[in-house]
């Protein structure tokens, strides 16, 4: 009797998995971008994209190990011993980033080749019958997205099915069927999303979110980082050398102090030389 | 309409003889049909499949079968159904009627743990929550900024002193403030009142010192000192913010008198009587040397004892 | 708290009988069990509250005058507090209301859940995925910089083409026969009051008439496996639901931080070095429109009016025309093509209306 994982396409056993890990890690994943956005930092460059990567990757092997789990029980009646996202993981990592290099090519070179001789093409094809531009762009542009989007998908049926076979080999080698009947199986899985300890589960996950709210609410800029070149920001109080009242006014008040005790004793001094000129009268 | 139409309570005929009673019909969800019929036969309930029954009368059914097959039957499991009002199945009871009593669905299996339910429940409550969240703060922020804008502190010239003719005299003087009031720029106007006062009154003014006047950070803007004879007073009066006059008054001679409650004030802003809880509210004031007049527009809260800034 | 709790339901039970309207509401049996793909449908009723509120604190600083509707919004985006963010919100809800329709109709399409009994759903649906467009439309008018001026005129002076009706519908929208105060007053009591109600009461009909008919299921499956995964509305599906509405709160804040609202210059009557054009869910009729074909008085009647105008018409009739009782997309092939060439299309001619940019220098 032939084992049950033989049953299913590689293609379409890669495919149910990716697809259904991707969309299970994506909200971890959007929470991830979202807090590095806050903090203006972009999460597509540099040390934002090496944090969301690495972040990625236990996110990933959860949801694939689950993915697995689910799709194995349910659809080919197979109990997986032991953890299955890390096993799964690294091998689709592996053939992902070897299919990803090769894409990078091939896809890149498809777009040229076909790029250029879509315009060349056209330039011949313009001289006999001109085209307008509008219908030039759209037949340019499915000249060379056509190939290029096929030449994308093969690669793409390419990573599936070596991933699905290896994943066909990882079922069989550490799973063991299943003899429940269908709904016991389902039961089964299903019954997996239930944490042994709920409160404690959403405790937790309340408090986690509550804590990443607040980071949030830190990180998020008051006023916009785009600002209309019509709106420059407005001066800094820094630069604005601060205006003190009262010392004003005492220095207000000791100018004229001084001022008075000036006009006193030049007044003195009028005073005596006053009295000193009658006395010296003669010589 | 269904296809088949038993009714409980009906009596069951097996093709040797009766053998009880129906005590619960099922319907299938999908194909919403009855599906079996639960028949009460020497002391258990058995799940009878439909394709058993032969035919169906006014208030007795007919099996295929006999008595004996019927005990063969597996036996019903309450506790693997609900009724059809405890649950949403569009078109079944328009389709099926089984009365006297209710017709039986399935329970679904998925549904049977009350700790599922219960954790789901209570997570979607505790995402529900978070969903609006990350909101609460920037829309609490949004909405209050401008409820705290920062004082206005611009000297705005009012008048010259040319115009005070006596000491101890309030006189008005009306200007326009232009102010800008959101997007668009605005003018109004105002109108607040200067004495030239006497050294008496002065000292009335004075008698708790300088009077500074700070920002919403608590830095000194100004300090009105006793060295100006000049005092401004806000045009508002602090019982609640009606306009008030100078005015003679029948007992207590020259006061400034607030027409909506009868608050009086004599020359140095102190009250003389009515429901004022403090007198006038002074005006930072700087005079130039061509007797300029430029005052600060400082508002205080109406109705407080203490002066409490708000513009 | 418990005992506290369950003593408030009874006595609310005893008065309204809750508990078959809790059974009516939540205990609807899903055959074939709750689905990711059956959330597109509570994703846009969730983005709508999203809208509805952004835009209801949009408004406490929008002044919707021709003199001051550009100074306030460029008010909320760099005066008022996290005013960019709200705003950014709303400018990308719209968008991602838009992508939630085109999801929520291919799922309805694909699954074959217009067919009867469900045609009223389907009708009732093409109604609201019209007043979503003119949502975007409307609300595309009001911050009345270079881009939001243009796109509009050039949007009403198509709508003139319409026959028979096109010039009293133009000059009703417009407020006169150019665009101006009028026409932003009427644009912001349409996007504010007039689609807000027209979008509550036909959402209501829609998931009543949804209810009444079941949700359709999946399209494949034998009777045993869908009961064996049959479980309730609630909790499994709302959780579902509640989960992917999170996952676009997330999406959608994400967009607003990465491509905040920036405005072009306040609106003026002569576009200058601004080339006008719509906004991105309206490119590819643009793009088509630009075509040989649909050159003048005739042809832009054809591209703007009468080829949508047909292709709308065909969706309404859809129900009525294809009554084969099979569901499963694989095995309708008309349907699974006609929905890949037009998806497809759409794509295309958005993309080349893209690169068309360049070439209007």
């Amino acid at each position: 009797m032939s084992h049950p994982a033989t049953a299913i396409s590689s293609v379409k056993l890669a495919w149910a998995l990716s697809w259904a890990a991707f969309w299970t890690g994506f909200p971890f994943k959007m929470i991830v971008a979202l807090l590095l956005l806050a903090a203006q930092i972009h999460p597509w460059e540099g040390a934002g994209l090496i944090a969301l990567l690495a972040l990625s990757v236990p996110i990933d092997i959860w949801a694939l190990g689950l993915t697995a789990r689910t799709f194995f029980l349910e659809r080919m009646g197979i109990e997986v011993r032991g953890p299955a996202g890390i096993g799964l993981w690294w091998q689709g990592a592996v053939l992902g980033v070897v299919t990803l290099g090769l894409a990078y090519y091939a896809v890149g070179a498809t777009a040229a080749v076909c790029q250029k001789a879509a315009a060349a093409t056209l330039e011949v094809v313009n001289k006999v019958i001109p085209i307008p531009v509008a219908e030039q762009i759209t037949i340019e542009l499915l000249m060379w997205a056509v190939p290029t989007t096929i030449v994308a998908i093969i690669l793409l049926l390419v990573w599936l099915k070596l991933f699905g076979w290896r994943i066909k080999r990882f079922a069989v080698a550490s799973g063991q069927t299943s003899s429940a009947g269908l709904q016991e199986r389902v039961r089964a899985w299903d019954g997996w999303r239930v944490p042994a300890d709920p409160i404690l589960m959403l405790v937790s996950f309340t408090a986690v979110a509550v804590l990443l709210t607040v980071a949030f609410w830190v990180l998020l800029p008051v006023t916009t980082t785009h600002r209309h070149p019509d709106y420059p920001p407005p001066p800094t109080d820094a630069g604005k050398k601060k205006v003190k009242p009262e010392e004003l006014l005492k220095k207000t008040d000791t100018a004229l102090a001084k001022a008075e005790a000036v006009l006193e004793l030049l007044e003195k001094e009028q005073a005596k030389e006053k009295k000193k000129k009658p006395a010296g009268t003669g010589h | 309409m269904a296809s088949v139409q038993p009714k409980i309570k009906s009596k069951v005929q097996c093709v040797d003889g009766e053998i009880g009673e129906i005590v619960h019909v099922i319907a299938d969800p999908i194909s919403l049909e009855v599906s079996h019929i639960v028949v009460r036969a020497n002391g258990t309930q058995r799940q009878v499949p439909v394709a058993t029954i032969a035919a169906v009368r006014a208030d007795s059914v007919e099996l295929l079968c006999n008595a004996a097959q019927v005990s063969g039957f597996p036996e019903h499991k309450p506790e693997d159904f609900l009724t059809s009002k405890q649950v949403e199945i569009p078109h079944l009871e328009n389709r099926v009627h089984v009365e006297p009593g209710d017709l039986l669905v399935p329970f679904p299996v998925l549904e049977k743990s009350c700790a599922r339910r219960n954790f789901f429940a209570g997570f979607i409550h505790v995402i529900g929550a978070l969903i609006g969240l990350p909101l609460v703060w920037p829309v609490l922020r949004f909405i209050t900024a401008p409820m705290y804008a920062p004082y206005d502190n611009r000297w705005i010239k009012i008048g010259n002193v040319s115009k005070i003719k006596t000491e101890d005299v309030g006189v008005q003087f009306i200007f326009k403030k232009s102010f800008k009031d959101s997007v668009l720029q605005r003018e109004e106007d105002k109108n607040h009142w200067v004495v030239k006062a006497t050294p008496e009154t002065l000292k009335k003014v004075y008698t708790h010192g300088d009077i500074s006047f700070t920002d919403e950070k608590g830095e000194v803007v100004w300090v009105n000192k006793q060295t100006v004879p000049y005092v401004a007073f806000a045009g508002k009066c602090p019982h609640l913010g009606c306009g008030f006059k100078w005015r003679s008054h029948k007992t207590r001679g020259q006061v400034f008198l607030c027409p909506c409650h009868l608050s009086i004030y004599d020359a140095a802003g102190t009250v003389l009587d009515g429901p004022a809880p403090r007198p006038l509210d002074i005006l930072p004031i700087k005079v130039s040397a061509t007797g300029e007049i430029q005052i600060i527009d400082v508002e205080y809260k109406a109705g407080k004892k203490e002066q409490v800034r708000i513009a | 708290m418990m005992p506290l709790l369950q003593k408030v339901y009874d006595f609310v039970d005893e008065r309204i009988d809750l508990k078959t309207l809790e059974a009516k509401m939540m205990k609807e049996p899903i055959k074939g069990g709750s689905r990711w793909a059956y959330v597109f449908g509570s994703v846009l009723l969730f983005i709508f509250v999203m809208q509805a509120v952004t835009g209801l604190l949009l408004m406490f600083y929008y002044i919707p005058s021709a003199d001051h509707a550009y100074a306030s919004t460029q008010f909320i985006i760099h005066e008022v507090d996290y005013g960019w963010f709200i705003l950014s919100y709303h400018f990308w809800g719209s968008s991602a209301m838009v992508v939630m329709v085109f999801a929520h109709m291919s799922q309805v399409f694909l699954w074959g859940a217009y067919k009867s009994p469900r045609e009223m759903i389907w009708l009732v649906g093409l109604a609201l995925f019209g007043i979503v467009m003119a949502f975007g439309f409307t609300g595309y008018l009001l911050p009345w910089d270079q881009r939001a001026y243009w796109a509009t005129t050039v949007g009403v002076e198509i709508m003139d083409k319409t026959p028979i009706v096109g010039d009293f519908m133009a000059r009703f929208l417009k407020g006169g026969p150019t665009p101006g105060q009028m026409t932003l007053s009427r644009f912001f009591v349409i996007h504010v009051m007039v689609l807000p109600g027209a979008l509550m009461g036909l959402a209501g009909l829609h998931l009543f008439f949804f209810r009444s008919a079941g949700p359709a299921g999946p399209f494949r499956g034998t009777p045993e496996e869908l009961k064996a995964k049959t479980d309730f509305f609630f909790p499994r599906q709302v959780w579902k639901d509640i989960v992917a509405m999170a996952a676009v709160f997330l999406t959608i804040s994400s967009l607003a931080l990465i491509e905040p609202v920036v405005l072009l210059e306040e609106a003026k009557p002569d576009p200058g070095d601004y080339h006008p054009e719509p906004e991105w869910y309206f490119l590819f009729l643009f793009q088509l429109l630009r075509w040989k074909i649909f050159g003048g008085e005739f042809g832009q009647f054809l591209g703007a009016i009468a080829i949508p105008g047909a292709f709308m018409l065909l969706l309404a009739a859809l129900p009525f025309i294809d009554r084969g009782p099979e569901r499963n997309i694989f095995k309708r092939p008309i349907a699974l093509l006609s929905w890949a060439v037009v998806m497809i299309g759409i794509l295309v001619l958005t993309v080349s209306a893209i690169i068309n940019r360049e070439f209007l220098d």
